[in-house]
């Protein structure tokens, strides 16, 4: 934007190699970014409108191509266990991500608290479980989860339990767990970021102020890593849907896990299992619609203005309807056409109104 | 800032620009791979004499390469380099789907038997009856040879097969008061004795969430899942056989006779048969390889017939199998075909592929190899592959063959069998479920098809 402004040009010269400079930079990133990704969704895209007619028994006869429409999106969505896996992942997700941002929070303040020891170590080891590959971790886990070779289920067997982690109502929590233990730590260091962001004036201040450190916790710390908070909550709902490996390595040994466990799963089964690449297509491009919404309902909702705020317009609103009323009780009292930009004006007015107070007492305190 | 109008290609502009043509190209592109048939092109006629030429083979066989190499050292002329591939559902298919796309690929790919009416579908295979396959049938055992010809066109050779025997541990079952049982009935028996000996112990596992077993046990009574009636599929998995096999299983899970929670083999299984409370495994030949490594078991295992459905059925069944195929892209057909005629029934060409790439049963007709003739002593001292696996390969259900959706049958069977679990639904529901949605997956396949009742 600033090259467009007329004082920085010297010449038209340095202008267009200016406008050059940075396609020469992006191109690298650009051709792989187009290649490996925007070409891949258009593809799919375009994949999850097509079908196939074969004529013969193994299509041996012809073999055509078609448009379908939305015959694929249906077939997806009339398939019970695609549907199901969707309502799985939001089970998951309310409970998984929570917990789990919860987790990381309290990990991330303790940290970061002026009582924390060795706080490098720990951050180090709480960060480590996010080294291990998704599928190696999947398999640790596996056996301290199997009968037989686990020394946790032989310890709680001992003791009289009968832990059952790979059984048909248990085994999403096995898995929630070994989400949990590999992200925690990464979303933590985020967090960790972020507070290390906070000037060290607003706590001098709390300091002065006679804050513990449960309150610089509560009303310093946690109000100014909201945006973190948001970010990795959003990564972790996207994160939820695309749930893969560790069911895919688990269904190996915990038997109610079926093939269309996760909606990734389903997806990965029709286009390598079944060789259904337009449902599978489909059913990647709904998953990719719901992360979509998910996100940015998660976003909408805490991007909202505070509370006060909110309350505010909604006072200015019903104010207005009120004046509206009045108004118009007058108006057809006396002339037809002049109250509309009267009221217009009138509830534009008092809305602005308690803001401005708001403001002003903002300035005096 | 005021917005000043601005005549060079925005950044949206390029974007367009760049998607359009994209999307162009790939409409334009987009021919439906798998759409020409080689088999209706001319023959590819054997290289000229003197002619050097090499084949690519594509395996997931550990050291294929040596086995070649015996080949090579004799053939100078066509010379066989083995690549290494992931195991088949793995990536090893994936890898050969993509190739045959693209119009590449190798010579010859490891196909497994289930698997060849899937590469058919993707028009990936060479039908090797119009390069002189039919002469060298009668060197291969007869249910091997059934499941690669379909409709006159033979589109793999065997490689190895895997006839099944009954798998146990001869301390435990004399401890139960036992024998290896003769039929299911017996076995079923058996299972009970061995239950009552400790809380934990099982005769053997019963795995929802693999369906081969319950194929093989099906096949075994004799039911025929796919068949073809003209132009048209034929599926059949409610016949008597496969209900009578459900239901018996519907029963032996009801009365936890059966371990359902994990399949053979898993590292679940190898704890539970180390430690005594897995008794037995119903399995194919290849199974000997996996069981010798269950920890202390050596000598303490034997292996006996399979047992059967009484007076219905066959003797044995089979698990796996997999066959050199020629891939639809290849150059020399007539020389991939000899080299492979070699490779599986060559009494070099056996044994080489049993010490290095330890293959399953060799389907040959008349030699097992060197290695399998002598006892084992690990089993015991048993001779069990003469013993057992020589009359089991012949004991077979030669009606069976397997379907274009194959995968989505298996798969839809797990899934449905897995809800035994989750939700009680009876094996014999599971099983008319599971072919409702085979159906459906030949409809989605743009295929012809029915039931059979």
């Amino acid at each position: 934007m600033s090259t467009n402004t007329p004082g920085f040009r010297t010449s038209t010269k340095a202008t267009s190699a200016q406008k050059r400079a940075p396609w020469i930079l992006l191109a690298p990133f650009l051709a792989l970014f187009v290649l490996t990704f925007i070409i891949p969704i258009i593809s799919a895209l375009f994949q999850s409108f097509t079908t196939v007619d074969r004529q013969g028994l193994f299509g041996e006869d012809g073999v055509v191509g078609r448009f379908a429409g939305f015959d694929n999106y249906v077939t997806a969505l009339q398939d019970a266990g695609f549907t199901a896996s969707i309502g799985r992942m939001l089970l998951f997700g309310i409970v998984q991500v929570p917990v789990m941002i919860i987790a990381c929070t309290i990990l991330a303040l303790l940290l970061e608290s002026a009582s924390a020891r060795w706080p490098g170590f720990f951050r180090a080891l709480y960060f480590m479980p996010y080294g291990v590959p998704g599928v190696i971790a999947t398999i640790l886990w596996s056996f301290l989860y199997v009968p037989g070779l686990s020394p946790i289920v032989a310890l709680l067997q001992s003791w009289g339990f009968a832990p059952d982690f790979l059984g048909a109502g248990s085994v999403l929590w096995s898995i929630a767990n070994i989400v949990t233990w590999t992200y925690t730590g990464y979303n933590m260091l985020i967090i960790v970021a972020q507070l290390k962001s906070i000037p060290g004036e607003v706590y001098e201040a709390a300091k002065m102020d006679g804050a513990g450190p449960f309150q610089v916790a509560w009303r310093i710390q946690i109000p100014l890593i909201a945006p973190a908070l948001v970010l990795t909550t959003v990564f972790s709902i996207i994160g939820t849907l695309q749930l893969f490996a560790e069911p895919q390595i688990l269904s190996t040994v915990a038997p109610a896990i079926d093939t269309e466990y996760t909606p990734n799963y389903a997806a990965y089964t029709n286009a390598f299992a079944f060789n259904e690449y337009g449902v599978a297509s489909a059913q990647a491009v709904i998953i990719a619609l719901a992360a979509f919404i998910l996100s940015f309902a998660f976003l909408a909702l805490t991007n909202r203005p505070p509370k006060n705020e909110r309350d505010q317009k909604k006072r200015a609103k019903r104010d207005g309807l009120e004046a509206r009323r009045a108004l118009q009780t007058r108006g057809t009292s006396a002339t037809g056409s002049r109250p509309a930009t009267g009221v217009a004006n009138r509830s534009t007015t008092t809305g602005a109104a308690p803001r401005l107070q708001s403001d002003s007492k903002g300035a005096e305190a | 800032m005021t917005p000043t109008p601005d005549r060079r290609i925005s950044r949206r502009h390029l974007l367009g620009f760049g998607l359009g043509t994209a999307a162009a190209g790939l409409l334009a592109g987009c021919a439906v791979p798998g759409s020409t048939n080689v088999n209706r092109a001319a023959l590819i006629p054997a290289a000229a004499g003197g002619e050097k030429i090499e084949l690519v083979y594509w395996a997931w066989l550990k050291d294929l390469q040596k086995v070649c190499d015996i080949w090579n050292a004799k053939n100078p002329n066509v010379q066989v380099q083995a690549n290494w591939i992931p195991g088949g559902n793995s990536g090893g298919y994936q890898k050969m789907y993509s190739a045959l796309a693209a119009g590449g690929g190798p010579d010859i790919g490891q196909v497994e038997l289930r698997q060849i009416p899937e590469f058919m579908l993707a028009n990936g295979l060479v039908d090797l009856a119009r390069y002189g396959a039919k002469d060298v049938q009668d060197r291969y055992d007869e249910a091997a040879w059934a499941q690669v010809e379909f409709v006159d066109g033979v589109y793999g050779i065997p490689q190895d097969t895997g006839p099944m025997g009954f798998y146990y541990q001869t301390a435990i079952l004399e401890q139960a008061g036992g024998e290896p049982p003769k039929t299911w009935d017996e076995w079923r028996g058996l299972a009970e004795k061995v239950r009552s000996t400790g809380r934990q112990n099982y005769l053997e596992v019963f795995p929802v969430s693999d369906a081969s077993p319950f194929t093989a046990y099906a096949s075994q009574a004799g039911a025929k899942w796919f068949g073809i009636d003209g132009d048209e599929w034929v599926v059949d998995m409610t016949d008597d056989k496969t209900l009578m096999v459900a239901e018996f299983f519907d029963g032996v899970i009801d009365d936890d006779l059966v371990d359902t929670s994990a399949g053979a083999y898993s590292p679940g299984w190898y704890a539970a048969a180390a430690s005594g409370k897995i008794a037995a495994v119903t399995s194919a030949s290849w199974g000997d390889a996996l069981i010798q490594s269950v920890q202390g078991g050596e000598g303490k295992w034997e292996v006996a017939p399979m047992q059967t459905w009484g007076d219905t059925g066959f003797g044995s069944s089979a698990i796996g199998g997999s066959t050199a195929a020629v891939l639809a892209n290849s150059k020399h057909p007539k020389e991939a075909l000899e080299f492979i005629t070699w490779m599986t029934t060559s009494k070099e060409g056996v044994d080489a592929m049993i010490k290095y790439c330890g293959i399953g049963w060799s389907p040959a007709k008349d030699y097992i190899g060197a290695q399998r003739e002598q006892p084992s002593e690990w089993f015991s001292g048993q001779n069990y592959n003469e013993e057992v696996f020589v009359p089991a390969a012949k004991e077979q259900n030669v009606d069976w063959s397997w379907s274009p959706v194959t995968q989505s049958a298996l798969n839809s069977l797990q899934n449905q069998f897995r809800r035994k679990l989750t939700s009680g639904l009876k094996l014999v529901d599971a099983v008319e479920l599971a072919q409702r949605e085979v159906v459906q997956a030949f409809k989605d396949k743009g295929l012809g098809v029915r039931t059979a009742r």
